[in-house]
């Protein structure tokens, strides 16, 4: 499958988007809706293949492998996730970000394999992503189903599948202290993905190039944040490791840890005429996409990783 | 010559410090259900105003300062939750609200009632039981009272439920009548105030 053409053919409507609309300020009266490139979903081949797939499938009523996932929520998921990729959640209170940020692009470029490597893991307990083996520990055979006050992962066993598989088979210094699942373990480090763990996923699983600046404990340097992000945009899919402490207020604390704790994927930034270093940003994050304004100060304080991802095939 | 050391006045001091702490910590466990008895005309209609505006047409708001001065809003469309954040009275939020097609005297009216209450944020939160989903409206409180510098800050939660909940005997909220384990919600366990009402108290307040 060509991935790098509907990343350009998205590009270009993008493009055509904003230059349509003119982006300018909510309040000074002007057009500030950034209209979103048409939904393709339900026109897509590769969509339609992997909806095609679950229905020719013949699967059983329950599963000896995951005695507590139930069929019907499972396939309801499955369903959901290749009509809906943006509305993948990784469950409130949990350290699935890593994993979800991850799961946009195979959700939005390759579904059919998706769907495949989940029918034949509920099938058999195991199986294969590309040429990597996932055969689950059996605390996650038991555990997939039955994660509760999550949000609505509460009622998507697939996605509690797949983002605890993914925990359970990718390790990092995190798992230091935390090697097996225990209850309560997905809120803990045991869940947790650090940058290089993310970086490496991407690049195993999905196959695509990783242009990689950050680390875990340092912000990385940029001399241009801005044009660096906006060339990312246009040539990849691009992801922010993040300090969600200050994106995602929780508290009025003065003082906050200085380390990143969060994934989100870039869509879009673009400056706010005569409104100095503030910017418009939309990303994708906890199963939706949101619009913010920020000085580009404050994205430099919170950035300490940008991985720049583009399809093998694209150079 | 010798030197004698007051010890029994600084041990006094000691122990007055001591319990000064004690009290101020402790403290906000008393209050919250006093607090909602003596507020909760004011308190309920907020949820209710908050829960009526956001039939119409989804969002949030947050206080993102002690003094109340700057306000927050999340307007939440199908595709695209845009995030504003002013000075409470700036005529740009009002044209904001207008041109997402919000009705301005809801959400003007609850930014002034939330302010004067002390709630730091309002929202609706799904949550599922028994395969359904439900909702609820959470309210952050940050009461001045709890801002003691001897303290970590802490927000009263409460939840407004559109359905009476059971509790066990200990006042804290279950999943149900039939599989009656505790409910937590943003990993806080709730505690009850009336039959559709709950609080907790937590050091985040969404």
């Amino acid at each position: 499958m060509n991935l790098g053409t509907p990343l350009k053919l998205t590009g270009v409507i993008f493009l055509l988007a904003v230059a349509s609309t003119g982006h300018t300020h909510a309040a000074t009266g002007t057009d500030t809706l950034w209209r979103l490139p048409a939904d393709t979903a339900q026109h897509n081949p590769a969509r339609q293949q992997a909806l095609e797939l679950i229905s020719a499938t013949k699967l059983p009523d329950s599963s000896v492998w995951w005695p507590n996932i139930k069929f019907n929520l499972f396939i309801e998921n499955l369903k959901a996730n290749i009509a809906y990729p943006l509305k993948v959640y990784q469950g409130s209170n949990t350290n699935f970000c890593g994993y979800a940020a991850l799961t946009y692009l195979p959700l939005q470029d390759d579904p059919v394999t998706y769907t495949r490597f989940m029918l034949d893991m509920y099938l058999n307990g195991e199986a294969t992503w590309k040429n990597i083996r996932f055969a689950p520990s059996p605390a996650i055979h038991q555990v997939a189903g039955t994660l509760r006050f999550k949000g609505i992962l509460d009622i998507r066993p697939a996605d509690q599948l797949w983002f605890l598989m993914l925990a359970d088979h990718f390790r990092s210094y995190l798992n230091f202290f935390n090697r097996r699942f225990h209850p309560g373990s997905e809120n803990t480090f045991w869940a947790a993905c650090n940058y290089g763990k993310f970086n490496r996923m991407v690049r195993q699983m999905l196959g695509w190039q990783v242009e990689a600046h950050g680390s875990d404990l340092f912000r990385p340097h940029f001399k241009n944040l801005y044009d660096y992000l906006n060339k990312c945009l246009l040539t990849g899919t691009t992801y922010l490791y993040v300090n969600n402490t200050y994106l995602h207020k929780k508290n009025h604390n003065k003082f906050r840890g200085s380390f990143p704790t969060h994934f989100i994927v870039l869509e879009r930034i673009s400056r706010l005429p005569g409104d100095g270093d503030r910017v418009d940003i939309v990303y994708w994050d906890y199963g939706g996409r949101t619009l913010r304004q920020v000085d580009l100060q404050f994205l430099k304080r919170i950035i300490f990783g940008v991985s720049h991802c583009t399809p093998p095939d694209h150079s | 010559m010798r030197t004698i050391i007051p010890y029994r006045p600084l041990i006094a001091a000691l122990l007055t410090g001591a319990v000064l702490l004690a009290g101020a910590a402790s403290c906000t466990k008393l209050n919250i259900t006093k607090y909602y008895r003596r507020h909760h005309p004011a308190l309920d209609s907020i949820e209710d105003t908050y829960r009526k505006a956001y039939n119409n047409k989804p969002f949030s708001i947050e206080f993102t300062d002690r003094p109340f001065g700057r306000v927050s809003l999340e307007l939440i469309t199908d595709t695209l939750t845009y995030i504003y954040e002013y000075y409470v009275g700036e005529a740009r939020l009002s044209d904001t609200l207008r041109k997402y097609g919000y009705d301005t005297v809801p959400v003007n009216w609850l930014i002034g009632r939330m302010r004067a209450m002390n709630c730091t944020w309002i929202d609706k939160l799904d949550y599922y039981g028994e395969e359904q989903r439900h909702s609820l409206i959470y309210l952050s409180l940050w009461p001045r009272a709890l801002n003691s510098p001897f303290v970590n800050k802490k927000y009263y939660i409460l939840t407004y439920f559109q359905q009476p909940q059971v509790f066990d005997s200990q006042g804290r909220l279950l999943t149900g009548r039939r599989r009656r384990h505790i409910r937590k919600i943003n990993a806080s366990v709730f505690l009850r105030l009336n039959d559709k009402v709950a609080y907790t108290i937590s050091d985040r307040f969404r």
